[in-house]
């Protein structure tokens, strides 16, 4: 396959280095001893880590961050695994219609939907903020959910569901006992791709903050907003380092070939 | 296990999505045509009028009108690099291109802060080299808020084509070789077109991601240099001025889906061998 | 003055060595196949003329000009894929038109040219069509019309008709040979099919492991197979060994064989014979021991609708023979098995 020439190489190894760069970037920086993010850092030290975990808004709102998204995986998977089964194997009217309804918050700007949401919940209904909060991840998240376990649903033979309920499967005990554990890879990759998405949104957790209740990146942009010292820098590497986790987690479970087939 | 329980077990997420999501949404846009006792649009039509709002509209057009021909003229050429590279090394660069899409947007604007900042490392080149006598103001500027955002969307543009381009047969450029066409008309005229469908889906993408994004704007942007949603937090959260926000909101909505049915409709043209 | 000739090709991939020192030289306006199993090289070969595939050592020579490292768009060399390697973005008459374009043809000649070879391979009507609305025995045509078109100074084909049904694979390969002899098209074809080799080629190259087995007419081939492999690909089953003595042969029993067609000047005096399973006569077990004759014994007898097929243990190993139905011979008798001179071949041993 000798079909890209040298200026083609040449190129598309810029375009990586400009892709990979400036989280190197962070990461050495993070790594520094000065009060200014400079880079090239001066010398190695890691008081910025230690400032990290001893800032208590940054523990604070990491723990918000986990507890919602969580608890919003938790909810999106519950709603929308039983929805990804009935569009993967339902043939009711309007099932594309439906299928796209499911999908449609991702049409959504996020910015808009989480001013709605503030407008709706936080002023109109009055609702506390954390519950606001769980809503608005939740809804944002399901389309991820769906569209996962739906794929996985298809490659998994509607035939096998049959044999087990001719042998005498109730229809529950099918889903529990055979599609639950068949499906299991999707189940896993779709909580950690939506885990990591609603650990690192901005736009609708921006709006839906209280006292007390904001989220990890929410106060990452305050803090740099005052402070313009490398703490920030130590966060970034100690979340690019749970990313890289759970995205290996996803790479044993699924393969990565899935995000190419979005 | 269909019938009545069927209907079931879709209620949940059904009225989850329509109370939550649709009627909120619903809501701020109604309310944007409201006034006093009946309808009007004269809230768009003040939206047009006013210099500033108007400015910001189509700042924040252009700005992500650049990043995605810039993310399409980088992404392009990289797609094909990879998808023609040998299966093992395609999962490697593929992993390379896929995790900067999962760190926070925080993390990846920020990474630009550091560089583009007064102390940051383009200054201390070109300092250093004796370019300039004082360090450039690259923060809060529109570049710095398209190169944020070209950052942020580039692995989303790679994404979309190298799926498209995997299925393009090695065989069919090496057809046109044999009928004279030399590697580079080979690609124009085969890869290019055959590669339409995935540069469609990634302009969509990225366009209205650029257009809609918060963070890397408010991170890179500032105050200098607004768009449309920092405007909407700032009417919002400081200004108190809800009407406004909404209103902001809506126009954004409707932009962002006009051009999705627009890019739909003309990726129809475009297609007649219905490849798709 | 040849041609096309390859000389002293070598040919690998990472470590596998498909070619080596590979010679061939081909005539103007010949129909050259080559022949042989997967794996045998003639597909390297095919894509090596065509610079596909780089040699690490040997010229590719063409009308005495050294063509070895002309890239792939300059040579004008026509290519049919297996996989047809249709556009599936352009309609037939675009896709046709390709080669047309590229050489900068006058728009009023390409819808000229198209037309014609359109129709010459039957496919009229078909211009506004696109590939995936068409059939694979129409695609195939398509795909040869593209490369027939811009007037190639060669022909190349790869396994063109492999993905049709016989039927079509039949009419294919007539339409093929016809187009090619009203053109005069130089051509070289790629095949494993033995007998649509034979039915269309001028010349074939039997291959086995990169190498040349044999290079003959096809009637040759058939006829006087020079190698047991070559031997053994064409039909002839039942090899057993002869030795010379003097102007007749021995077995290894000492058993008296006379084989006409033997080149007597030859010094060897081990050769591999062989004959077809339809050649040989069987009778009854009796009567004196002729020469070329071998008893036996049969095993099994499968019917195969035309004839009868004995497979008969000797003391020299299994032979398999076809005989007419009238005269059944039933299981576990013992026969006569008469090699008629003429119908005995020899080959070198592999």
């Amino acid at each position: 396959m000798n079909e890209k020439g040298k200026t083609l190489s040449i190129f598309t190894l810029l375009v990586y280095f400009f892709l990979i760069a400036p989280l190197v970037i962070i990461a050495l920086t993070a790594f520094g001893e000065s009060e200014f993010l400079k880079f090239p850092p001066e010398s190695f030290s890691i008081r910025w880590f230690v400032n990290a975990f001893q800032t208590e808004m940054f523990i604070s709102t990491f723990i918000i961050s986990l507890k919602v998204a969580v608890i919003s995986t938790f909810l999106a998977l519950l709603m929308g695994i039983p929805a990804s089964y009935i569009i993967s194997r339902g043939n009711f009217k309007h099932k594309r219609l439906i299928e796209s309804f499911f999908l449609s918050p991702v049409l959504i700007p996020q910015i808009v939907f989480g001013f709605s949401l503030f407008n709706f919940l936080i002023i109109k209904l009055k609702l506390p903020v954390f519950s606001s909060l769980l809503i608005g991840h939740t809804i944002f998240i399901i389309p991820y959910i769906i569209r996962v376990i739906s794929a996985n649903l298809e490659n998994f033979d509607y035939e096998i569901e049959e044999a087990a309920v001719i042998f005498g499967a109730s229809p529950l005990k099918t889903f529990f006992i055979i599609v639950l554990p068949n499906i299991s890879s999707g189940v896993i990759a779709s909580f950690i791709l939506a885990f990591i998405n609603s650990f690192n949104n901005v736009p609708i957790s921006v709006f839906l903050t209280g006292p007390g209740i904001s989220t990890l990146p929410i106060q990452m942009m305050s803090y740099v907003e005052y402070y313009f010292d490398p703490t920030v820098a130590a966060l970034s590497v100690l979340l690019m380092l749970m990313t890289t986790v759970l995205m290996f987690i996803i790479e044993r479970s699924l393969g990565l070939n899935y995000f190419v087939e979005n | 296990m269909k019938g009545k329980w069927s209907y079931l077990l879709i209620f949940p997420a059904l009225l989850f999505i329509i109370f939550f999501l649709v009627v909120p949404i619903l809501l701020t846009m109604v309310s944007t045509v409201q006034v006093d006792n009946g309808w009007a649009l004269s809230g768009y039509a003040n939206f047009f009028k006013d210099y500033y709002l108007r400015d910001i509209y189509f700042r924040t057009l252009k700005i992500a009108g650049i990043t995605t021909l810039l993310a399409a003229f980088l992404g392009f050429p990289t797609s094909y690099y990879i998808s023609r590279s040998a299966k093992k090394y395609r999962g490697i660069f593929l992993v390379l291109a896929v995790f900067p899409l999962l760190t926070s947007p925080v993390v990846r604007s920020f990474s630009w802060m550091i560089i583009l900042g007064k102390n940051g490392i383009i200054n201390d080149i070109l300092m250093a080299l004796s370019l300039v006598d004082e360090p450039l103001n690259l923060l809060y500027t529109e570049f710095s808020v398209i190169t944020g955002l070209l950052y942020l969307f580039l692995p989303l543009m790679i994404l979309s084509l190298v799926g498209v381009m995997e299925n393009i047969d090695g065989e069919l450029i090496r057809a046109a070789e044999s009928l004279g066409a030399s590697k580079f008309k080979a690609f124009m005229k085969i890869v290019f077109p055959l590669s339409l469908p995935g540069l469609i889906i990634g302009t969509a993408l990225v366009f209205t991601g650029s257009f809609t994004a918060y963070t890397t704007p408010m991170l890179l942007g500032g105050d200098k240099t607004r768009v449309l949603s920092t405007l909407i937090y700032e009417n919002a959260l400081a200004l108190f001025n809800w009407d406004q926000a909404s209103l902001i909101a809506a126009v954004m909505i409707i932009t962002t889906f006009t051009i999705v049915i627009l890019i739909n409709y003309f990726s129809d043209k475009l297609n007649p061998g219905g490849v798709k | 003055m040849s041609f096309l000739s390859l000389e002293n090709l070598t040919v690998a991939y990472g470590k596998n060595v498909v070619l080596e020192d590979f010679n061939l030289s081909i005539n103007k306006g010949e129909f050259v196949s080559l022949l042989g199993p997967s794996g045998c090289g003639k597909t390297t070969t095919l894509r090596s003329i065509a610079g596909f595939v780089k040699a690490q050592k040997g010229k590719i020579m063409f009308k005495n000009q050294d063509f070895t490292e002309v890239p792939v768009h300059k040579k004008h060399f026509g290519f049919v894929f297996q996989n047809y390697a249709l556009f599936p973005h352009l309609n037939v008459f675009d896709n046709v038109a390709f080669g047309l374009k590229m050489q900068k043809t006058v728009e009023a000649e390409i819808k000229k040219r198209v037309e014609e070879i359109i129709e010459l391979v039957g496919l009229s009507g078909f211009l506004k069509r696109y590939p995936a609305e068409l059939s694979g025995g129409q695609q195939q045509r398509v795909a040869l019309a593209r490369a027939l078109v811009i007037e190639p100074d060669l022909l190349l084909l790869d396994e063109p008709l492999s993905n049709l049904d016989a039927k079509l694979r039949v009419e294919m390969r007539v339409e093929i040979r016809n187009i090619q002899q009203k053109l005069g098209l130089t051509t070289v074809y790629v095949t494993h099919d033995q007998e649509e080799c034979f039915s269309i080629s001028d010349r074939v190259v039997v291959m086995k492991d990169g190498e040349i087995e044999q290079l003959d007419s096809p009637e040759k081939i058939y006829r006087k197979p020079e190698t047991e492999f070559v031997a053994d690909f064409v039909g002839f089953e039942n090899f057993f060994d002869l030795f010379q003595e003097g102007d007749h042969f021995k077995t290894s029993k000492d058993q008296l064989f006379k084989v006409s067609s033997a080149d007597l000047d030859d010094n060897l005096d081990k050769f591999r014979a062989s004959i077809r399973p339809d050649d040989i006569e069987i009778t009854l077990a009796g009567g004196e021991q002729k020469e070329n004759t071998i008893i036996g014994e049969i095993k099994i007898s499968t019917f195969l609708g035309e004839k009868y097929q004995y497979n008969v243990e000797t003391e020299y190993g299994e032979f398999v023979v076809n005989a007419a139905t009238e005269k059944r011979v039933e299981n576990n008798k013992k026969v006569n098995l008469y090699f008629p001179e003429d119908k005995i071949i020899l080959v070198r041993e592999e």
